[in-house]
């Protein structure tokens, strides 16, 4: 019991980290959480604008008020459930020699980043959540609200599948110099995978399907199609499925990956 | 000046060489990016393919000019990625350890040591890449004039000079605010924007995205120039535009070093 406690304090400790660290520099913040999905959705507006003034009324069987919908939420979504400044801050750990100092102390690393990543994420996304309703309300986009509290805590438990793939990816820094592109490389498929780039709507079958049956999908094309009316509630809880399965396989991977990469590390210097 | 250029000369080809040298270093690493940047161009190129499944035209052109834009927009990307990208990706982080002062106190230009210290070679792939692209878009594109061709070798590196000077712009915000690493996603939003045919927009974006913030002229005036009827004021004035801004990166370079403290060196 006390175990338990103590371990939900120091969690919680590292959870405040990050967003006293994400204040120290409060013009950062600011781009990140306001003008970052500000300007990421006002491009996307842009884009769709442009490409309906020359479509026609309807694109792949959605209307334009549809794919406002649509792109106004993922850019959102697809900033909580992408990941770069701590899955570089991992390998930098690793790489440099500086995860000696957090070896030694009674904490395991990945909890360590979970906590902070989480927190981070909480923050960022409680003040950002105001620029997408804004959108939605201001341009009377179709978005069933009552269905975003179900819709963010697949995302946060997404967060958790986004955190063991980096733990994963961040323990190769055991066996090679410079793997900072992976990161780049994994980013760019999910930036596929997850329908960030088009709608997985309008992809063709039997593509759609497959990437549909991933659990990726779930990091922007299912919630957002489930927050506005594109999806039914049956193909989003779905995605609880998936999203367990690849916690699972990159819980198994990163564990074994770690532990090998310990037994091969030499801290020196650091 | 012509000594002066070629010392300059002299100067960015050893940059060059030891920035070759310490890329082959590490070939997964060099090998891995490769593959991320095919990735970026996939995707890129998936997106077109996949609207034009639903779509005859996006703005004023059909796939097959879309396909030779997006081959323009590669090669001006690569050039960009091979000389100035890691420069300016590096600049805030420099700037918040301290690290930026080994670079003034060198004898010579600085917005030159800070703008060219390192390029990126592994992007000699993505150029390679690109050019093929082109070339085969170019070939599928019917009636067009080779000609046309000549334009580009103006009016690419003058599309470059105004990425990068639009680009320094952000990057020097660091020195007024220590850490800008997300004022750089603003830029991306820009660059972004340029990276679609700029004939969907409405015309006042249009405007904005060549005179205000001028990415249009990255690969849409180019494309311009090959595709659409000749029109040379386009071009001079492109020309003119990136040299205003470049005059103008220059100066808000020089003011912005009045402000800068060391960090922690």
């Amino acid at each position: 019991m006390l175990k338990g406690r103590s371990l939900l304090r120091r969690n919680f400790a590292f959870f405040k980290l990050a967003i006293v660290s994400q204040l120290e520099y409060r013009l950062n913040f600011f781009v990140d959480a306001v003008m970052q999905p500000l300007l990421g959705t006002g491009v996307e507006v842009l884009l769709w604008l442009g490409i309906f003034q020359t479509s026609g009324p309807t694109f792949g069987g959605f209307s334009m008020q549809d794919y406002l919908a649509y792109v106004i939420w993922s850019p959102f979504i697809s900033r909580i459930t992408s990941t770069w400044l701590y899955e570089y801050k991992m390998i930098a750990e690793i790489d440099n020699g500086s995860i000696n100092g957090l070896l030694v102390r009674p904490m395991s690393f990945f909890e360590y980043y979970l906590s902070q990543f989480l927190g981070y994420k909480f923050f960022t996304t409680s003040v950002s959540l105001v620029i997408p309703v804004g959108f939605i309300l201001y341009f009377r986009l179709p978005t069933d609200f009552s269905r975003l509290p179900i819709v963010l805590v697949s995302i946060f438990y997404f967060l958790i599948l986004v955190q063991m793939m980096s733990f994963t990816i961040a323990t190769f820094a055991f066996y090679l110099n410079k793997v900072y592109s992976l990161t780049a490389a994994k980013n760019f498929l999910l930036w596929f995978l997850t329908g960030e780039l088009l709608p997985l709507d309008i992809v063709p079958e039997p593509y759609r399907s497959w990437i549909i049956g991933l659990p990726f999908c779930n990091a922007v094309y299912l919630p957002v199609g489930y927050l506005t009316g594109r999806l039914s509630k049956e193909i989003f809880l779905r995605g609880f499925i998936t999203t367990t399965y690849g916690i699972l396989f990159f819980a198994v991977a990163g564990i074994i990956l770690w532990k090998q990469g310990l037994k091969k590390y030499v801290g020196t210097g650091a | 000046m012509i000594e002066i250029l070629a010392r300059y000369g002299r100067i960015y080809g050893a940059f060059f060489k030891t920035s070759l040298v310490s890329d082959l270093e590490f070939r997964a690493n060099m090998t891995i990016r490769l593959i991320v940047d095919f990735l970026w161009y996939s995707g890129q190129v998936l997106m077109f393919e996949t609207l034009f499944r639903h779509t005859d035209h996006l703005g004023t052109w059909n796939l097959a000019q879309v396909r030779v834009f997006m081959g323009l927009l590669f090669v001006a990307d690569g050039l960009y990625m091979l000389f100035f990208s890691i420069n300016m990706d590096s600049f805030s982080e420099n700037i918040r350890l301290g690290q930026i002062d080994f670079l003034l106190v060198k004898p010579i230009n600085s917005q030159f040591m800070v703008s060219f210290k390192k390029a990126d070679t592994s992007k000699l792939g993505n150029l390679l890449m690109a050019v093929a692209w082109m070339i085969w878009s170019l070939s599928k594109l019917g009636d067009w004039n080779a000609n046309r061709l000549f334009w580009l070798i103006i009016l690419i590196p003058s599309g470059l000079v105004s990425l990068y000077a639009f680009r320094f712009f952000f990057v020097t915000l660091a020195i007024f605010f220590t850490n800008s690493a997300n004022v750089q996603y603003i830029w991306y939003q820009f660059y972004h924007l340029g990276m679609k045919p700029d004939s969907i927009y409405r015309p006042w974006i249009r405007v904005a995205l060549f005179v205000i913030a001028p990415v249009s002229l990255m690969a849409n005036v180019p494309a311009r120039a090959l595709m659409d009827p000749f029109n040379p004021g386009l071009y001079l004035a492109s020309v003119l535009v990136a040299a205003f801004f470049l005059y103008l990166s220059h100066r808000f370079w020089n003011f912005a070093l009045k402000f800068h403290s060391s960090a922690s060196s």
